[in-house]
């Protein structure tokens, strides 16, 4: 008794509690990244297509959830039938007992789609212009051929659509604006300019629109016969398709070229369905653009205000007051640095603005509402605190002697920075900027207020001038996060988009801090210095 | 080819100017952080700004019976018995075309207008109209001279007897399918007080209905409901009787202590504005009070001299107009605050403009006396913000955050409680999760761990600070509620499982040799727990359905709901501090970590060499020297879960509930804002209000993380001295 009393009082046991304590958390870390990297790369992997016959009738599908048997309530396996036009859900919830044995058939196909999801089923005929061409078996295989073709037709559609037609728009939209600015003075003639040029745009567009149509047409011409398990019908043209998967017919090779075209579809298209499908290129790009407005911000107000309270500033009370509070600064919530943004930036400033410059565009506002600029400005503002404490580190670590000598050669204080100072701070600063661009890219709550939307119809930069439009709304990967998981119509079918986002966003901004640390670390163990 | 004196002058002068740039630069940066402070305070303090009264015109108006004012504070339509409907422009006073029309003067009787321009007229021939005062503005069009009054009459209604006095009338719209609108009048007729219900229209003599009441009660006044199915009476024995016409029941009955002289209701009708012979103001309604509805007093007003005499009430929020012979004011019903008082110059008849910002006043000799009120935001004052307030309909004063409602008539209710009340919960629940395990964890890596450990725990936590709290968010409200709702049970098990492995185990490892011990053993615990985590794991996943089918009866929920009274809410306080737990955890764990490895190592190799245990030194060397760090640790730590938005708007219902139990969710001041402010209208109350609370989160974290800082470097500079 007494040894256990003695070996309780060295307290030998309680280092293994201390110790478990230490890896629950790293068990929660692991699990996490983990969690999220094996639920986000397993969905591109295509599944087989699975038919059981349950009490309702046939079911395929993949398996995409199991639950097993508890209490009363028997097991389920959960199937993605798709079919969200025929049977109004996508997944569906079948009890395991009483289902016959699970086959795969091998004529079984996943068709993704331009809407509603995916067709699970089979291939009967394909048609064009109306007669059947092949029928059968024979009809997957030639469908996959057409397909190529006429995808290629319906991005020639898509690229006019957006390129062509959204020019004309683009100018007769700015006619209109001059046109009502001209109506408020009554100059007729000018007016009557204006309106031949709209007449002219018109008649432009009308011919586009022709041209658009006819190869639609010519794209809609293959029509796919399709049938469900459970024997339902649906004809679909072929231009809706956007891949065809033989998911029971496929070799490993198969399967993998499959994976990489999913995943690259996913970080290069723009997204489909709500974004439930497609691509998050978009947000990729928003956040890549955000970030680099927010950096060009960032650290010439981060650098000139840590430069200031160490090297030219009078080092007394204020001054250390002063630095605790951009310190503190960087503890203050982010949703703080939103409202902030939201009242001062996009109302005050942008309805200046929108009053001195843009005044014929209102009541429709153009910078009085959220926009890129802001939200960069924003994000600046809260990020400032981690480069200005970075800076001093970096300009605290530069050997007293070196500017020493530089000042003893005759150099001014200001040589002295440039030449000598700066460039050996220079590492120190880039990792400030590294933490605050992984800081601004995991941030979202202040973008939701200054300028982040669910779908943007165009993005930051485009062809047009002035090519980066500073006033437009932008997508972001973290809000997409949020709005895909939350807001969407489908959550369930768009839970394999939120976690992919997640693990982008994570490892880019992992990736980041990891750069960041061991860049300070080795800073750190070379200079060693007195502000560490 | 310059001179050396060239170069160094310019070098000079590139030098001042660099000066003078980067201290214009550094002073700007440190102003915009301080601008940001002040400009959320400016945001946020108009709601605190007392109301201004600037008395207006003054004119002379001849005598007149009521009045009404237009929305736009421009015109005013002034009606009486003798002279019928006329306007005049405000502030000038010069007359507007009359309209025409309307029953033969003059009138017998007339009740003033209410806010919204409805008047009772008894023409010559004895008839009852209805006039609805409207003005038709054409577009666009400011200048009243161009207005049109056009009352529209409608009514004719043939009574069969005169009553000595209309008491109040009541107007019921039409419904769909046919029927026309009617109306409700109730009066003090021969033998007592009597009602009736007429279509508005010229039609049969329609006779009263008496209405029986109680012996001894003389009724001085009376109000019908919005309905037009019960009726509140005043009676000059100072009682307040509520009746239902249709059947005669008395509903409800209240003692208002002096004779009751004037009733009136606010927006809404829901509650009636009682004002007394003695000036006594207060405000009754009939609310549900736990099982029964019970009719009382729930706002009292500071008194006026002199009977009051009459109300208006504003058609855009809660306040009234109240006045009597002497003085008139202007109070909100929720708030009790007085937005305005003067003094009047004689007894007559008062209106409020709709929106509750001009007010005139006509004496008995003709004088018009007119006041602007400026209170934008009279539904908030300190008391309503901190206090528990009672809001109509309510049974007794609550704490309520509800901002928006589906109708006109909706009151806004803007507590700060239950929101901080949320932030303090979420903030509890993070740092009992934690705490214990960011601290020992620390303890443990600096003080147990080998230094090939420590370089690979290190880096691991700083990801953990890394992860965007987007990503914790999701996974919580998306997929970690999900998992805890159904394995509830499991989760709860956890720990006790834990320890019985522990338990098991722990023989096993007291017989390996005690040199394996001290080389793979010492400093690498951690690792060597691994996979007794993962048996406990396992032994729940066996464990947990047997304890739900023994104790719970195979349900938890139902369990819970029968034997504790709780109900689970999917989106919890647990799955919330679990998630929150990843945000904070890095924090406390890094400051933490720090100050434990800045111990200097002479007191714990003082301690060792003492003969403690390794255990012992940390336990009661390190830990209590390290302590402010660890306590500016956890201070930071607040200051983090505080201010977390994305995680709670994710992982939590949202609801604005007050209770500390772990299976409900919370509404936290962070993402009350980020849910509210984008669709706040711009400078209105809504939007006030926010700003305070982010003005709040500012100052809170702000001042949080400066204490934790004076206490670290007080620390630092304490450890110099060592």
């Amino acid at each position: 008794m007494t040894r256990l009393a003695e070996s309780l009082r060295r307290g030998g046991i309680f280092v293994w509690f201390a110790g478990t304590s230490l890896a629950f958390c790293l068990a929660m870390i692991l699990g996490l990244v983990g969690y999220i990297a094996a639920r986000g790369l397993g969905f591109f992997w295509p599944s087989p297509l699975v038919q059981v016959r349950s009490a309702e009738g046939p079911v395929l599908g993949e398996i995409t959830g199991h639950e097993p048997a508890r209490g009363e309530e028997t097991g389920k396996l959960q199937f993605r039938v798709g079919n969200r036009d025929i049977y109004g859900q996508d997944f569906r919830w079948v009890p395991t007992v009483g289902l016959g044995a699970p086959e795969e058939p091998k004529d079984a196909v996943l068709l993704e789609r331009t809407e509603y999801g995916p067709f699970i089923g089979r291939i009967t005929a394909i048609s064009h212009q109306g007669t059947v061409a092949v029928q059968g078996a024979g009809a997957l295989a030639e469908a996959a051929r057409r397909l190529p073709e006429s995808r290629r037709l319906l991005e020639e559609v898509q690229a006019t659509e957006k390129g062509k037609v959204g020019e004309l728009n683009r100018r007769m939209e700015r006619l209109r604006i001059d046109r009502k600015g001209l109506e408020a003075k009554g100059d007729q003639a000018a007016i009557q300019a204006l309106d031949t040029q709209v007449a002219a745009l018109q008649s432009t567009y009308e011919a586009l629109q022709t041209t658009i149509d006819q190869t639609r047409t010519e794209a809609k011409s293959w029509v796919l016969d399709l049938e469900t398990a459970d024997g339902q019908k649906k004809e679909l043209p072929l231009s809706s398709v956007v891949r065809i998967v033989a998911a029971n017919n496929l070799s490993v090779t198969d399967r993998l070229g499959i994976y990489l075209s999913r995943m690259w579809e996913f970080l290069a298209d723009d997204p489909r369905e709500s974004n439930t499908e497609g691509g998050i290129f978009p947000a990729i790009f928003g956040t890549v653009m955000m970030v680099l407005v927010m950096s060009v911000l960032v650290v010439p107000l981060g650098v000139v205000t840590a430069l200031y309270l160490r090297e030219y500033a009078r080092q007394g009370w204020l001054v250390r007051a002063v630095r605790v509070a951009v310190n503190n600064l960087a503890g203050v919530p982010s949703i703080v640095f939103g409202v902030f943004g939201l009242g001062f930036f996009v109302y005050t400033l942008g309805g200046g603005i929108d009053r001195l410059f843009f005044a014929d565009a209102l009541p429709t506002p153009t910078y009085g509402t959220g926009g890129i600029i802001w939200a960069s400005l924003t994000l600046a503002l809260l990020t400032v605190p981690v480069v200005v404490v970075a800076t001093e580190e970096a300009l605290g670590a530069v050997a007293r002697s070196q500017r020493e000598a530089s000042l003893a050669m005759g150099a001014t204080k200001w040589q002295t920075l440039w030449n000598v100072v700066l460039p050996s701070a220079a590492p120190g600063i880039l990792t400030g900027l590294i933490l605050a661009i992984a800081r601004g890219a995991g941030e979202v709550a202040p973008l939701m207020l200054t300028g982040v939307v669910k779908l943007a119809p165009s993005m930051p930069l485009d062809g047009t001038f002035p090519f980066f439009h500073f006033d437009r709304k932008f997508m972001h990967l973290g809000f997409h996060i949020y709005d895909v998981g939350f807001q969407s119509p489908n959550s369930e079918a768009a839970k394999p988009m939120v976690f992919m986002a997640s693990l982008l966003l994570l490892a880019v901004v992992v990736v980041l801090n990891i750069f960041a640390l061991n860049l300070r670390r080795k800073l750190r163990a070379r200079l060693g210095g007195s502000t560490f | 080819m310059a001179s050396s004196s060239n170069i160094q002058s310019r070098a000079k002068r590139v030098d001042k100017f660099m000066a003078f740039a980067i201290s214009g630069g550094g002073l700007f940066m440190i102003g915009a952080v301080l601008a940001m402070l002040l400009f959320i305070l400016k945001e946020a303090a108009p709601l605190f700004l007392p109301p201004s009264v600037r008395p207006a015109a003054t004119l002379q108006a001849g005598a007149m019976g009521g009045l009404w004012l237009d929305e736009s504070g421009k015109a005013a339509v002034l009606v009486s018995k003798e002279t019928g409907v006329r306007a005049i422009r405000l502030p000038e006073g010069t007359p507007l075309p009359t309209p025409q029309g309307g029953p033969d003067l003059p009138w017998r009787t007339l009740t003033p207008p209410n806010t919204r321009g409805e008047t009772l007229v008894t023409g010559a021939d004895g008839r009852i109209w209805l006039a609805r005062l409207t003005w038709t503005k054409p577009p666009g069009e400011n200048d009243p001279s161009r207005w049109d009054l056009n009352p529209q009459w409608q009514g004719g209604i043939l009574l069969e007897a005169a009553p000595n006095r209309i008491l109040h009338a009541r107007l019921l719209e039409g419904g769909g399918l046919g029927s026309s609108a009617r109306l409700r009048l109730v009066a003090e007729v021969a033998d007592g007080i009597s009602w009736l219900e007429a279509p508005l229209e010229a039609g049969p003599a329609v006779a009263w209905k008496p209405l029986p009441l109680p012996p001894g009660n003389k009724v001085s006044s009376a109000l019908w409901s919005a309905d037009g199915a019960t009726l509140t009476l005043g009676t000059e024995a100072g009682q307040l009787l509520m009746v239902e016409v249709e059947s005669g029941n008395l509903l409800a009955s209240a003692e208002f202590g002096e004779p009751v002289n004037a009733l009136g209701a606010p927006l809404g009708q829901s509650s009636v504005l009682v004002g007394g012979t003695k000036g006594r103001l207060a405000a009754y309604q009939r609310a549900r009070l736990g099982e029964d509805f019970q009719f009382r007093s729930f706002h009292e007003f500071p008194r006026l001299s002199g009977p009051v005499l009459g109300f208006q009430s504003s058609l855009r929020d809660k306040r009234f107009l109240a006045w009597s012979a002497r003085e008139a004011v202007v109070d909100h019903l929720t708030t009790e605050r007085r937005l305005m008082a003067v003094s009047l110059t004689g007894a007559g008849s008062a209106s409020m403009a709709p929106r509750g910002d001009l007010i005139l006043h006509a004496d008995e000799l003709g004088a018009l006396h007119s006041w602007t009120l400026d209170a934008p935001h009279p539904e908030v004052s300190f008391g309503l913000l901190w206090g528990k307030t009672q809001y109509e309909g309510y049974g007794k004063p609550e704490y309520v955050w509800q901002s928006t409602g589906g109708t006109d008539d909706f009151e806004p209710k803007f507590s700060l409680v239950p929101l901080v009340f949320g932030t303090l919960k979420g903030t509890l629940y993070a740092m009992l999760f934690a705490f214990p395990l960011a601290v020992l964890g620390a303890l443990y890596t600096s003080q147990f761990a080998t230094p090939g450990l420590r370089n690979v725990i290190k880096p691991a936590v700083e990801i953990m600070a890394a992860l965007p709290s987007v990503v914790l968010g999701f996974l919580a409200g998306l997929v970690m509620a999900p998992m805890l709702e159904r394995t509830a049970v499991e989760v709860l098990l956890y720990p006790f499982c834990l320890l019985l492995a522990v338990a098991i185990a722990a023989p096993f490892w007291s017989r390996l040799s005690t040199p394996f011990r001290n080389r793979f053993g010492t400093g690498r615990e951690t690792l060597w727990i691994v996979p007794i985590l993962i048996l406990a794991v396992g032994m729940t996943m066996f464990a947990g359905p047997l304890v739900e089918r023994l104790f719970m009866g195979g349900n938890y929920r139902t369990w819970l709901q029968s034997a504790l009274g709780i109900t689970y809410d999917q989106r919890n306080s647990i799955v919330v501090g679990f998630a929150m737990g990843f945000a904070v955890i890095p924090i406390i764990f890094t400051i933490s970590e720090d100050a434990l490895s800045s111990v200097p190592r002479s007191l714990t190799s003082a301690s060792l060499a003492c003969g403690a245990s390794p255990w012992q030194t940390a336990w009661r060397v390190v830990l209590p020297t390290a302590s402010p760090g660890i306590f500016s640790a956890t201070m930071v730590g607040l200051g983090r879960a505080i201010g977390e938005t994305m995680i709670v708007l994710m992982a939590t219902g949202n609801t604005p509930v007050m209770d500390w139990g772990p299976f409900n969710g919370m509404r936290t001041l962070s993402a009350n804002i980020a849910v509210e402010i984008p669709e706040a209208p711009l400078h209105g109350t809504l939007y006030r209000v926010l700003f305070l609370a982010a003005f709040l989160l500012f100052l809170f974290t702000f001042v949080l993380n400066t204490v934790a800082e004076l206490v670290r470097q007080h620390l630092r500079r304490r450890y110099e001295s060592i």
